[in-house]
């Protein structure tokens, strides 16, 4: 047992050692660094009291159950399918993995927010500070358990169309939750901060009993130390059995829906595209995943503020869904892996058009009807929400098949898939970081026709309308020019997995930066959004409606005359930010070509 | 006579790695030609630069006169190809895959219909209607890629490695196919590491080492009197062929 434990926490350790180099080296240095300070601020909570110690908890809890299904699939360092021949028990096995899931960053950044226990215990007495070591380790334990039992339980449910539309509308409820997590704060602020009752059911959620049990240890009430320490241990070994029962489950892969095969009616080469993708995105259980969840977000997130009575953001929660569903299928050509071939065997066919027009007739329907029944329901206002509806759905429609051939992320062959549905490429750092792109892209596209709906009205719906079939017609020729030209490199990239370097006198790509400036320009183009976009431009926009939300927007908090030059120097900052970002790949674009190969 | 297919110096490096090396070979029309090489020889790259897919870093490659690179629509328009390995419209049905390609081609979809009933029922994938290409086996999905090849009546087929992992019922099929697609004026290209299976099929070959042609013409020529897997050996094995063995499997 113990050798089996030992060699798969040296495998992993031997992976990661191997994998630390270029692009990896920076994400997971970037990764590292955000860690750092969420764990900083959590031991900070530890000073403060029980009650904000154990709400901190709950949200790493959230993160190592949420964080994997957003980013594909989770740490994948070692496979369940390695070891398939080897013979193992389930139950060996999956100890074997867990010594291995506790060898890397994430677990050790999340040790570090849990030492926060024994500073609490420290404060408490000398027996719950040594009560607080034990814990630690099980609440650990408990939080990788869970992030893996949910992710092969994930894997399971998204074999069936069911288990996958479920699962889209849970997982979009619950990240609009924490995109809007402003709304809860401010009606716990009504209420008066964490109620006793909010304090009772912390210290209930999993992510608590370490908390309770040092607590315990701290008042004399040995009991309830004892009970949570058994409590922990317990649920130990049963998300230990259950992940071990989904291992063996997860052997075969994830299968499409065999039901509904209507013929195909089309007659044109546009017209095939166009049955191929429609039939794709009905068959194929992760993008039906990936509607759902964008569907169930934008509705989420709309409707959240209705907590506090306010139902100004109701109306957008059709503009938002397009957002997110841009930003989902951003890999439209990825995910078909080397398939590519057959376009390029066939110059004449027009499949970008094709493509789009796919797109829009899955996610146009619903996003209309999301825009028409919810400004129906608030009485408008109409000009702006239709604009922007309009355009976003034409500017997604040309972003996510140009970003798609622009900025390549090589996927895996769709039949070449592991057992885990949610990973579609090796590369899901740079996956995640497009689909932010895409999301900021897709969200200018918006711009125009909500400037100038907000300010004449009506015009702005016309607007809307012109940018949205430029954005479609303009981007959609520039992906189609690209697919032609380059189209053989494209395919090349898909077949080795691997985005080739950067030409001659071009800019270099990240991972061929030095290590120090790949972490500085990773986080520019991280943190330059929040200067720039919310702090800047929204805030500058609610005063400018003279709105009476002041939320984070720090602007709208100081002295009336202060404000716009905050607001001013924000989209400054914002813009410097991401000026920094772009000027350092700009100035090694020279030097750094030579030794990449 | 236009050569079906006529390769002249395509070469193509992979960082420090040579993997074809000016690479000269002429298909005949009408002729049955088979590729033979080592793994990692180089066929699979020459292949798929000379019907475009991969872009050479120099040389070019002409389909019955038509240069690839400056006239993909012609020279494209004439050639069937199935690559070794790659994805394909998986979640279709191998009758759907056949009828959006045939669409795609710009065919009628009369026609399409038509061609995609007899493909199916040749090549016995007609029984399974329902399922997705994503769930076919190994050898069915050989079988709906010479399929795809073949159904916009292509003068040359390009064939990489069309019998791996092909069971021996499915084999025998294909090759008839192949067999009468010759008969009927067609030319086709195969790469292959079994001797054996070119020497029956085949009336041309060419032997690719180390990205390199190390013999070409009929398969008379080539062998020249000899087994084809004897002279392959003697052409592409090293100074110091013998076998070892593997010392605690024998007793």
């Amino acid at each position: 047992m113990t050798t089996v434990l030992g060699t798969m926490a040296g495998m992993k350790l031997a992976v990661l050692r191997h994998s630390m180099s270029g692009q990896k080296a920076g994400l997971v240095a970037t990764g590292g660094v955000l860690g750092l300070v969420l764990a900083g601020g959590t031991l900070f909570t530890a000073f403060q009291g029980g009650d904000l110690l154990a709400a901190a908890y709950a949200v790493w809890m959230l993160g190592w159950i949420l964080g994997p299904v957003f980013s594909g699939g989770g740490d994948e360092t070692l496979r369940p399918e390695y070891f398939t021949l080897l013979g193992l028990p389930p139950r060996r096995l999956a100890a074997g993995l867990l010594a291995g899931a506790f060898v890397g960053v994430a677990p050790a950044v999340n040790l570090l927010a849990l030492t926060g226990l024994v500073v609490f215990g420290v404060r408490q007495s000398p027996a719950a500070a040594l009560v607080a070591l034990p814990a630690m380790i099980l609440q650990l334990a408990i939080f990788v358990l869970l992030s893996r039992v949910a992710v092969a339980a994930l894997g399971i449910a998204l074999r069936s169309r069911l288990g996958a539309i479920g699962t889209g509308l849970v997982n979009g409820a619950i990240l609009a939750a924490l995109g809007q997590v402003w709304v809860f704060a401010i009606a716990l602020g009504q209420t008066g901060g964490i109620t006793p009752g909010a304090s009772a059911v912390l210290r209930y959620l999993p992510s608590g009993w370490g908390l309770a049990a040092v607590e315990g240890a701290g008042t004399g009430r040995w009991d309830r130390t004892g009970l949570a320490l058994g409590a922990m241990a317990v649920l130990v070994a049963l998300l230990l059995a259950a992940w071990a029962a989904l291992l063996t489950r997860r052997a075969s892969a994830a299968r499409a829906s065999a039901r509904g095969r209507r013929p195909m009616t089309a007659s044109t080469a546009s017209g095939a595209v166009v049955a191929k993708e429609l039939r794709t995105w009905s068959r194929d259980l992760v993008r039906t995943h990936q509607l759902t969840f964008a569907l169930a977000y934008g509705v989420f997130f709309a409707a959240a503020p209705l907590l506090l009575g306010l139902d100004v953001m109701l109306a957008w929660a059709g503009p938002v869904a397009v957002l997110m569903a841009a930003a989902m299928t951003a890999g439209v050509y990825a995910v078909d892996g080397t398939a590519l071939w057959l376009t390029l065997m066939v110059p004449a066919a027009a499949d970008v058009r094709g493509r789009q027009r796919a797109w829009l007739l899955v996610v146009g329907p619903p996003v209309v009807a999301l825009s028409l029944a919810l400004t129906a329901v608030t009485g408008g206002p109409w000009p702006p929400v239709l604009a922007v509806t309009a355009a976003l759905l034409g500017g997604g429609a040309g972003i996510v098949p140009l970003i798609s051939v622009y900025a390549l992320v090589p996927g895996t062959d769709p039949h070449r898939r592991g057992g885990n549905p949610l990973r579609v490429s090796e590369d899901d750092g740079a996956l995640t970081g497009m689909a932010y792109a895409v999301l900021a892209l897709v969200a200018l596209t918006g711009a125009p026709a909500a400037v100038v709906a907000v300010m004449y009205g009506w015009p702005g719906v016309a607007v809307g309308v012109a940018t949205g079939v430029l954005c479609w017609w303009g981007f959609g020729l520039l992906a189609q020019r690209r697919l032609h030209g380059r189209g053989p490199e494209l395919l090349q990239m898909m077949r080795t997995g691997k985005r080739p370097p950067s030409g001659q006198g071009g800019w270099v790509r990240i991972d061929e930066l030095p290590k120090r400036e790949q972490i500085i320009t990773a986080v520019c183009w991280s943190v330059g959004a929040i200067p720039l976009f919310p702090q800047g431009i929204v805030a500058g926009f609610l005063k400018a409606q003279e709105s009476e939300t002041r939320s984070w927007f720090l602007a709208l908090h100081l002295p009336e005359a202060f404000q716009w030059p905050v607001i001013v120097f924000m989209v400054l900052l914002g813009l410097g930010i991401y000026g920094l970002g772009l000027w350092i790949p700009y100035r090694h674009r020279r030097r750094a070509v030579p030794e990449a190969s | 006579m236009t050569p079906a297919l006529e390769i002249i110096g395509l070469s193509k490096t992979f960082g420090e790695k040579v993997a074809v090396d000016h690479v000269d070979l002429a298909v005949p029309q009408g002729s049955f030609y088979g590729l033979v090489g080592q793994n990692g020889a180089g066929k699979t790259t020459t292949l798929s630069m000379a019907v475009g897919l991969l872009r050479p870093d120099g040389g070019s490659a002409r389909i019955f006169g038509a240069d690839v690179w400056s006239d993909p629509s012609g020279a494209k328009s004439l050639v069937g190809v199935l690559p070794d390995g790659m994805a394909m419209p998986e979640r279709l049905t191998g009758r759907e895959v056949l009828t959006y390609l045939g669409l795609l081609r710009g065919l009628s979809k009369e026609i399409v219909a038509e061609r995609a009933e007899e493909l199916l029922s040749v090549l016995e994938l007609d029984e399974a209607e329902k399922t997705l290409v994503i769930e076919y086996s190994t050898g069915m999905r050989k079988k709906i890629g010479l399929a795809i090849a073949l159904l916009h009546a292509p003068r040359l087929l390009v064939l990489d490695e069309p019998f791996e992992a092909v069971d021996p019922v499915s084999a025998a099929t294909i090759k008839t196919i192949l067999r009468g697609f010759v008969a009927g004026g067609g030319s086709i290209v195969l790469s292959s590491h079994v001797m054996a299976l070119v020497e029956q099929l085949c009336d041309h070959v060419g032997v690719i080492d180390k990205g390199r042609v190390a013999a070409a013409g009929t398969l008379e020529q080539v062998r020249g009197g000899r087994s084809l897997e004897d002279t392959f050996v003697g052409l592409v094995g090293s100074a110091d062929t013998g076998t070892k063995e593997l010392s605690w499997l024998s007793r």
